[in-house]
């Protein structure tokens, strides 16, 4: 255990400072910061304008960094050799990738917090009349977010393990599009009567294998206050619970992979 | 490695779990989540790439930001499209939903500030829609109803509908909760407007003795006095009498009875191509009257007398109308008569006069009237009458004035046989009155305690002055 | 006493573009024994880091037996006693050297700050531990690697090449530094093409070309044997050729000719030869075998490389035609 909190932790600091992740980083701040000045322009809806504006720019920044940071997690160990010194000392290889994978998510963590409170002093100072409930109502979405983006780093690491970099950057981007238009494609499949039976087979099939990012997707809720929502905390614990299990599945077979890789 | 199986086995263990963790959680995520259930068919391609992808709630706010910039452009046309694109994409944003119906019923209007009421339809559509999506909240209910109660001004059945619909959700503004009541009254529902009042007075009257706050008292009072003015108002026009059977009884006398003969006559003059004068004949002095004039296709779909089912279409097409025409207007009755220049020429899209034929109607109602006109009409018209066009089948439980004129496409555009050098169109009623040959001594009087004008033997207007005609 | 490092029979091949495989590692039995510094030699693409790596576990053999201090390669008792330090290594560059030195401690379970200190004073970083190795000189950061490569005080090292792209100076601090590791009784394996530092500090070297070894043995034993090189002007063609054979190599240009032989033969007879033959003896020096000359020697039995790597290993061009070759390839 030690060992993988060393290398999360070294992996944490790495990733904090790569410059690529910063930039990215800091437009995205910059849009929340600026975010306001934008609404200004519209006079009507205001809080719903804003708040879905920022939820997407925390969402869309959070999900490149989360490729980019993953898609050259193992690739640069390797390229520069310092996998060698870490894998010849008493460093089993399951144990390095979940511990890159544990790194790269706390530092996405980090990362997205300060967006969150980017959010939160937004919000705060800028008003639209939002109380304090209802802000931290709206960090329910990043919360959601996180998770998400946590999965996505999985499924981008298990692809790390046999794809280069810029190939597992549009590979995973596009499993998390497909994934995320998927969930409501289902729904509509599901509930539409005129769906014939196989074909709603054939979507659950695919539903219950694609990750379903787009279940994470509980920004309008919070976006468009007052939906009655019942027991929201609960579906984001299923929802996390889900996000665990398919990020295992992920790693060990990522483990799997790489285990019998030639580095 | 050697614990290779396990791991497998653990590959497979979670995602099978994930599998049913997925199936659990679905349930949940549909009935909340989801940002479309049902029926993708209808969108197309891009849109459906943009409502079923993972920032269509940003996307939908961007799109709105722009359609700011149209709306202070007053580049109406190219908001239709955005208010449908941000609804697909947020179907939750309701402010998008009550902005588009206000903006595609009130926003589109001729030269003539008309509105343009081929929208009605879409406007309408857009709200059942919204308030579908949005059921939790009262919002678009109430702005349903708000169509049906202010801008078609008829039909109160259907405000009456969706106002009841907005009561059933418990965020309803107080002051919106009152309004139910005079849906009720336009309606011809005395009784539930009584019910009505007498709940909310109930309910501010407890809500003010427990916190005894302004805006509470405000309520308690404005509430009070609606339900003490309706009280009055209903004792003047003997409803209560009408109610014990005693509304004939000769030493009883109402305001609304016996009937009184407006005397309608009316006229349409084609005076220019696509250029109508309409004048005519009421027999009532005080100001207050707006008789509903329309031209339409004789085909209009979904026509009925003095209006249409504007709510026959369900489905949200925010389409520009084209190739079909509907003009409505209010005519002001002045000194007994009226007279209105209407000039289509201005507005070809509005306008287009595609069809061959056209009817013309004049529609006179109580229930939208005012007051003091209510006073003397009742509440549905039962101190109305018109020896020539009075009819009970128009409306149910109304009593309405109704007449219907035709015209041809070749009148209207002044072509043909009724080119500028040939004959003038005029079409009238066979009763047709022109103004000055109007009998000034069968006027009716509303008493009132500031207008003294209106009174028994006060100044007559003088018969020489011409009536004021209209624009 | 058991051996630090056998491999039987080791092979690793890839499978090439067409189909077919490429031997990378071909039948390499190699026998390093406790408490020796080892040379691990080869031109470049020999084969030698992929051994290393196979030894380390990093990649699998296709076949064969690797056994690193009795124990499979790979396997993570044997990792706790050794340690590696790669060619050019790079470490995150945003850490400092003593937080280098704290994570590396942290893959063995060490918490010893003093450890780490101790480490860097041996390596004389103590004055710039605190700096980010981004700061460092190619030498810190090899001293450093050496540093890291201590930490768990290894019965093994493995070191790749680890004076290369240094300064004089440093070549000669880690020189040092390593013969210190063989005073400690530990074993160093030491793969590398800088022959000069390998022949002052190896006990037992093996020579591995094209995935095979071709040498293997005591440093001394190798090297036993001399050559002599006899110079002379105006010698004749007719007389190049008669003392050409295949244990001598002899070249000839304007009137001079060099010839080098073994030093079991007889000098006095090729001198005597060439006087007759009109030459003029300008000098006999008598040369102890090098390294690179076993080098040469072994490696050169492959004519393809013979004169691209010869000369790359010499720093001397034997004939002019093989620099132009040498160029021609590079």
């Amino acid at each position: 255990m030690n060992v993988i909190l060393s290398i999360a932790k070294t992996t944490v600091g790495e990733a904090i400072r790569r410059r690529v992740l910063l930039i990215i980083l800091l437009i995205g701040v910059l849009f929340l910061a600026v975010a306001p000045g934008l609404s200004v322009l519209s006079l009507r809806q205001d809080f719903s304008v804003l708040a879905s504006f920022t939820l997407g720019v925390i969402k869309l920044t959070s999900a490149i960094i989360a490729i980019v940071l993953t898609v050259y997690l193992i690739p640069n160990e390797i390229e520069r050799r310092t996998i060698y010194t870490i894998l010849s000392k008493p460093v089993l290889r399951w144990q390095f990738v979940i511990g890159k994978y544990l790194g790269a998510v706390a530092a996405l963590g980090l990362m997205m917090a300060l967006m969150t409170v980017t959010l939160v002093a937004v919000f705060a100072i800028m008003g639209k009349g939002a109380s304090m409930d209802v802000i931290l109502n709206l960090t329910r979405a990043p919360v959601m977010f996180f998770i998400q983006m946590s999965l996505l780093a999985a499924v981008a690491v298990f692809f790390s393990t046999f794809v280069p970099p810029i190939t597992n950057f549009f590979l995973s981007g596009g499993v998390f599009m497909i994934g995320t238009i998927f969930s409501p494609v289902f729904d509509s499949i599901s509930s539409n009567e005129k769906t014939s039976g196989l074909v709603k087979m054939g979507a659950g099939i695919i539903h219950a294998i694609v990750p379903n990012f787009g279940m994470f997707n509980i920004e309008n809720s919070v976006i468009n206050q007052g939906q009655q929502i019942q027991n929201p905390t609960f579906f984001m614990l299923k929802m996390l619970l889900y996000a665990l299990l398919y990020i295992c599945a992920c790693l060990f077979l990522g483990v799997i992979v790489f285990d019998r890789k030639e580095v | 490695m050697k614990n290779k199986g396990l791991l497998l086995g653990l590959v497979i263990a979670s995602f099978i779990g994930q599998g049913v963790v997925s199936k659990w959680a679905f349930p949940q995520w549909s009935k909340d989540y989801s940002p479309n259930k049902g029926d993708l068919s209808g969108l197309s391609g891009d849109q459906m790439l943009f409502a079923l992808g993972g920032f269509r709630e940003m996307l939908a706010g961007i799109l709105w930001v722009r359609a700011d910039a149209f709306f202070d452009q007053g580049n109406y046309d190219a908001i239709l499209p955005m208010i449908r694109l941000v609804t697909i994409l947020d179907p939750h944003q309701i402010d998008v939903y009550a902005t588009g119906v206000w903006h595609v019923a009130y926003n589109f209007t001729d030269e003539q500030s008309r509105s343009d009421r081929r929208y009605l339809p879409a406007a309408l559509a857009l709200g059942a829609e919204g308030a579908e999506k949005n059921d939790h909240t009262y919002e678009m209910f109430f702005e349903t109803g708000w169509l049906w109660y202010h801008k078609i001004d008829d039909n109160y059945d259907r405000a009456v509908y969706w106002w009841e619909e907005a009561h059933k959700r418990d965020d309803i503004q107080q002051a919106r909760r009152n309004i139910l009541s005079n849906a009720y009254i336009r309606d011809g529902k005395l009784d539930k407007a009584m019910d009505m009042y007498k709940t909310l007075l109930d309910e501010a009257e407890a809500k003010f003795a427990k916190s005894a706050e302004y805006t509470d008292r405000i309520q308690r009072d404005t509430v009070e006095s609606n339900y003490d003015n309706m009280i009055v108002r209903m004792a003047q026009r003997g409803n209560f009498a009408q109610q014990r059977g005693e509304f004939n009884r000769a030493d009883f006398k109402y305001g609304t009875q016996p009937p009184y003969d407006v005397g309608f006559s009316g006229r349409v003059t084609v005076v220019e191509p696509r250029v109508i004068v309409v004048e005519g004949t009421w027999n009532v002095q005080p100001v207050g009257t707006r008789i509903r004039f329309v031209l339409r296709d004789t085909d209009y779909p979904e026509a009925i007398e003095g209006g249409a089912n504007w709510d026959a279409n369900k489905k949200v097409n925010l389409e520009p109308p084209t190739g079909i025409t509907y003009l409505q207007d209010g005519l002001f009755v002045k000194n007994q008569s009226f007279n209105r220049r209407i000039d289509m020429s201005r507005d070809p899209t509005m306008y287009p006069l595609l069809k061959k034929d056209y009817t013309v109607e004049f529609y006179y109602n109580t229930r939208s009237a005012p007051a003091h006109m209510q006073d003397k009409f009742g509440y549905n018209g039962e101190g109305l009458t018109d020896k020539n066009f009075l009819r009970t089948d128009v409306r149910e439980g109304q009593r309405v004035v109704y007449a219907s004129l035709k015209l041809t496409q070749d009148q209207l555009l002044r072509v043909g046989e009724w080119s500028m050098s040939g004959k003038v169109p005029v079409v009238q009623t066979p009763n047709y009155v022109a103004v000055g040959e109007v009998n000034t001594d069968t006027f009716f009087t509303v008493p009132s305690l500031r207008d003294r004008v209106s009174f028994p033997g006060a100044p007559q207007p003088d018969p020489n002055k011409p009536p004021v005609t209209g624009q | 006493m058991s051996l630090a490092i056998e491999t039987i029979n080791l092979q690793k091949t890839y499978k090439s573009r067409g189909g077919g495989s490429i031997g990378v590692v071909n039948n390499l039995d190699l026998q390093v024994e406790r408490g020796e510094i080892f040379g691990f030699l080869g031109p470049n693409g020999a084969g030698k880091t992929t051994t290393i790596k196979i030894l380390l576990g990093i990649i699998y053999p296709t076949s064969g037996v690797a056994k690193v201090l009795d124990k499979d390669a790979g396997d993570l008792e044997a990792h706790k006693k050794l340690s590696y330090l790669p060619e050019k290594p790079y470490y995150y560059e945003h850490m400092t050297g003593l937080e280098i030195m704290r994570f590396y401690a942290s893959l063995f379970g060490i918490k010893d700050r003093a450890h780490c200190e101790s480490l860097l004073e041996r390596v004389n970083l103590t004055n710039d531990m605190n700096r980010p190795i981004s700061q460092y000189s190619k030498g810190m950061q090899q001293r450093v690697g050496l540093a890291q490569s201590l930490l768990n005080d290894p019965e093994l090292l493995f070191l790749d090449e680890p004076t290369g792209g240094l300064d004089p100076i440093a070549h000669i601090e880690i020189r040092d530094l390593i013969l210190k590791f063989r005073e400690e009784g530990r074993t160093v394996f030491i793969s590398s093409h800088e022959l000069s530092d390998v022949e002052r500090i190896c006990d037992r070297v093996a020579i591995i070309n094209k995935g095979e070894i071709v040498a293997q043995g005591r440093l001394d034993d190798l090297l036993a044997g001399g050559r002599i090189e006899v110079t002379a002007d105006n010698a004749s063609e007719e007389i190049a050729a008669k003392l050409r054979t295949d244990d001598r190599t002899v070249s000839l240009g304007h009137g001079r000719l060099i010839l080098e032989m073994s030093d079991s033969e007889d000098t006095g007879a090729v001198i005597d030869a060439l006087r007759s033959g009109g030459s003029e003896i300008v000098s006999v020096i008598p040369r102890k075998k090098r390294l690179e000359d076993l080098f040469i020697e072994s490696v050169a039995s492959d004519n393809q490389l013979k004169g691209r790597k010869m000369s790359k290993m010499t720093g001397e061009s034997t004939e002019p035609e093989a620099t132009n070759e040498e160029e021609a390839g590079s």
